[in-house]
């Protein structure tokens, strides 16, 4: 068997194992946590449990890995390590400076020894992640505001909201680093723009989080725990550092997308459809059991069972569009990136609406009037969390696989069609 | 286009434009310049790039690549990139050292 076959084959049972490792893992360490023995059965439904979430990410894995390795990574497997190095590296470069890529690879065929190799490609691979472009003055302008946002912004929560001393800032130093890291990167940053309403929208969802997220802070920086003694913090500095990742990663990837993520247009209107449905469908059961007098309540089972769904089928529709398995697969990660924000927004606001009507916690129907206390401050760890588990352990995978579903339709329907005997004259 | 700056270059960038201009017809290699000079190619590789952008360097790829390699990019400095070789020649006229003492093989566009 040849190498690169060899490779190939073996990626492709590495990568579902990649895939699972994290729930073998978050198994055993359930097991290991529990306080009073566990039971057969429980350790079997827990198991059962990890395999329901952990399969659709090795099947999604292996979906991606042969994806990959048929565009890619046949060529790449000649490579060695600094070959690897580089061509990752290279990968990362603006359109506008691509050549340059293909330069400094093909120099480092002239190196021969394997010391100088690594020196020759790790010099290169820092010129090819940050390549010349950015007026220096500019740069140097856009990193001094970011650190001065910063700083305001600690004295500002000091002051004023000290239950965001570790959000706000976060915030902001990482906006304004990937600013920074954007003027460096492109000196015209028009090449990269999303199209106004991908980007409107994504605006739109990271201020309304970031104001719904202030409003929390400011009116309910504390709840009392429905379990156990004392007050629970509403957005502990784990919580809020991650929530402060999730909303600049996502304005980043929306308003500076990488140039494989840029041009198929399908995909983008296809994600932002996507995104809104998911939005609505929120809201609509969240209308519907608010106004229904039953005891089943709570977002959970749109969370769990709609919201992926939304993502299966949009993405399955964009790949069949666009007829291939990446317009599905951008189409998912634009409804991912666009939808996050929005979808943490949506639900803090209606969180409000729910307490102020039964008392309860959105995600669950937890609490009510009678229970006492104020438990509203617990929503916002909700919507964090549970926005992330659905959309990025949940539903991601889904979309690829229903990227994957809508190409194979739409290859079939090309072999069909170049099988029909052509028309005669 | 050429962008005029009224900010001196750096002394790498210095070096690297005295390096090429010692034979200006000539095409160069980007390791062979790396060698030549001592930089290492995390610095050597954002000079020429800033010079191309400046209309200081020309590129070229190799036309007749031997079979089993891709082809090489190759360089030389413009008009402009001559003309700014001889100030920074007069204003300097003392030359760095070539890390590895001595010119390298200068290595020649295929078919001119």
């Amino acid at each position: 068997m040849s190498r690169t076959r060899r490779m190939g084959r073996v990626g492709g049972l590495a990568a579902p194992a990649v895939a699972a490792a994290p729930f073998a893992v978050l198994w055993v360490l359930q097991m290991r946590s529990a306080h009073d023995p566990l039971t057969a059965r429980v350790r079997l439904e827990m198991a059962i449990w990890m395999a329901v979430f952990g399969t659709p990410w090795m099947i999604a894995a292996w979906l991606l890995w042969r994806a990959w390795w048929r565009q890619a990574g046949a060529r790449l497997s000649s490579l060695d390590g600094p070959g690897w190095l580089l061509a990752a590296a290279a990968a990362t470069l603006p359109a506008g400076r691509r050549d340059w890529g293909a330069a400094m690879t093909a120099e480092l065929a002239q190196v021969q020894d394997p010391g100088a190799r690594w020196r020759f490609a790790a010099g290169c691979a820092r010129a090819a992640v940050f390549p010349p472009g950015g007026n220096r003055a500019a740069v140097g302008v856009t990193a001094a505001l970011a650190v001065a946002a910063v700083a305001a912004t600690v004295l500002a929560t000091g002051a004023a909201l000290p239950a965001g001393r570790v959000f706000a800032p976060a915030l902001v130093g990482l906006v304004g680093g990937l600013a920074t890291l954007a003027v460096a990167r492109s000196r015209r940053v028009g090449r990269t723009w999303p199209g106004p309403v991908a980007a409107g929208l994504a605006l739109a969802g990271n201020a309304a989080s970031v104001v719904a997220t202030i409003y929390y802070l400011a009116e309910h920086p504390s709840y009392r725990q429905l379990r156990g003694p004392g007050l629970g913090v509403s957005l502990p500095p784990v919580t809020a550092v991650v929530l402060a990742v999730v909303l600049a990663g996502c304005l980043w990837l929306t308003l500076r997308p990488p140039r494989w993520l840029l041009p198929d247009r399908h995909a983008r209107r296809f994600g932002v459809g996507m995104a809104l449905a998911l939005v609505a469908g929120f809201v609509l059961p969240s209308r519907r059991d608010l106004g229904a007098m039953t005891l089943d309540v709570g977002i959970l089972d749109y969370l769990l069972l709609a919201l992926p769904v939304v993502l299966l089928a949009g993405s399955a529709a964009a790949a069949a569009v666009g007829r291939s398995f990446r317009a599905g697969l951008w189409a998912c990660a634009w409804a991912t990136v666009l939808g996050a924000p929005l979808l943490i927004a949506v639900w803090l606001a209606e969180a409000l609406r729910w307490y102020q009507r039964r008392g309860q916690l959105l995600l669950d129907g937890e609490g009510g009037f009678g229970v006492g206390g104020n438990l509203v401050g617990a929503n916002l760890g909700d919507a964090i969390w549970w926005t992330l588990i659905v959309l990025v352990l949940w539903a991601l995978p889904l979309g690829v696989l229903g990227a994957a579903a809508g190409s194979a339709r739409a290859r079939r329907r090309r072999a069909r069609e170049q099988a029909e005997p052509a028309p005669i004259a | 286009m050429v962008v005029t700056r009224t900010r001196c270059p750096s002394a790498q960038t210095t070096a690297v434009v005295l390096a090429l201009a010692e034979e200006p017809a000539t095409w160069r290699y980007g390791y062979e310049l790396c060698q030549h000079l001592g930089l290492k190619a995390g610095s050597m590789y954002p000079i020429l790039m800033r010079l191309a952008d400046r209309g200081l360097l020309e590129t070229a790829w190799e036309r007749d690549a031997p079979a089993g390699r891709p082809p090489r990019h190759l360089y030389r400095l413009t008009g402009p990139g001559r003309v700014l070789a001889g100030r920074l020649a007069a204003e300097a006229p003392v030359r760095p050292t070539p890390a590895h003492g001595g010119v390298g093989r200068r290595p020649r566009l295929e078919g001119t």
